[in-house]
């Protein structure tokens, strides 16, 4: 089997990603989805108080004094959900517009989308896969050891999604670390 | 955005109280590769030391990834988080 990489290095530092119609558009619903989330906590500290998901995506960070752990949320929590949609944001923008496939209604017939990324934009691409990463495990309900609980329809899909996700990011993390 | 140009060595800052430090905590979700890579490129390690450090969290579930001032270890967990991995502080020997 040739491999043909994902991600090829330019001479100006950029990366050029080449990636199929399809997975551009799975990356971008769930990017977009990793966005909303984001938002809905920034307006709602409740909820991100209480969800599982931001528990993880903002840990304590005290494990045995939960009145420092709560003043260093108080004094991060802002500013790195910030952070986290904007690196969000900037993998939708690396992406583009979605492409009207009015033209070519038959999917086969969809070019590769070409990604320019610079070095900035690969930073906010590796971490929002792991922010995706982190949110569809806990969709998954991955326990420590590993292993996927949630048994659901849905589960094939979340799971090769997450599975590719970490494909993407690995590849990510060997096209710039020569 | 990113705090990539922050390096940050892992050597202990002159203190007179005990010390602080940074632990990163095993998790199912984070791969190995990208682990290894956030050690190196945030504490400026190099990658035998990213890579010994990143197994001494697979194998025993934690390592100690830098030692120093409360502020400090706060502004490196605060940064560990920005990455997605599970980092926490404490006082050293706790």
């Amino acid at each position: 089997m040739s491999i043909s990489r994902r991600f090829t290095p330019q001479q100006d530092g950029r990366l050029l990603g080449r990636f199929e119609p399809i997975e551009a558009d799975l990356l971008r619903l769930a990017t977009t989805q990793l966005l909303e989330m984001f938002d809905s906590g920034a307006t709602d500290p409740q909820l991100a108080a209480s969800d599982a998901v931001f528990g993880r995506l903002l840990p304590d960070a005290y494990r045995d004094d939960d009145e420092a752990a709560a003043e260093f949320r108080r004094f991060t929590a802002t500013g790195l959900l910030e952070r986290k949609s904007q690196n969000a944001q900037i993998v939708l923008d690396s992406l583009g517009a979605s492409e009207p496939d009015t033209a070519t209604p038959d999917s086969e017939d969809r070019q590769p989308v070409m990604v320019s990324i610079d070095p900035d934009a690969v930073q906010a691409w590796l971490r929002s896969l792991t922010d995706l990463r982190l949110t569809l495990a806990d969709r998954l309900q991955i326990s420590p050891d590993g292993v996927v609980h949630l048994a659901t329809e849905d589960t094939p899909f979340l799971r090769e999604l997450y599975e590719w996700l970490g494909m993407l990011q690995e590849e990510l993390v060997y096209a710039i670390d020569v | 955005m990113t705090q990539t140009a922050e390096r940050t060595e892992l050597r202990e800052e002159v203190s007179l109280d005990r010390p602080w430090v940074t632990l990163v905590w095993d998790d199912p979700v984070n791969l190995m590769s990208y682990v290894a890579y956030v050690f190196r490129s945030y504490f400026g390690v190099t990658p035998k030391q990213a890579e010994r450090l990143m197994l001494q969290v697979h194998n025993t579930g934690r390592a100690v990834v830098a030692t120093g001032n409360r502020e400090s270890m706060e502004r490196h967990v605060e940064a560990m988080h920005g990455y997605g991995l599970w980092a926490t502080l404490a006082k050293a020997d706790e």
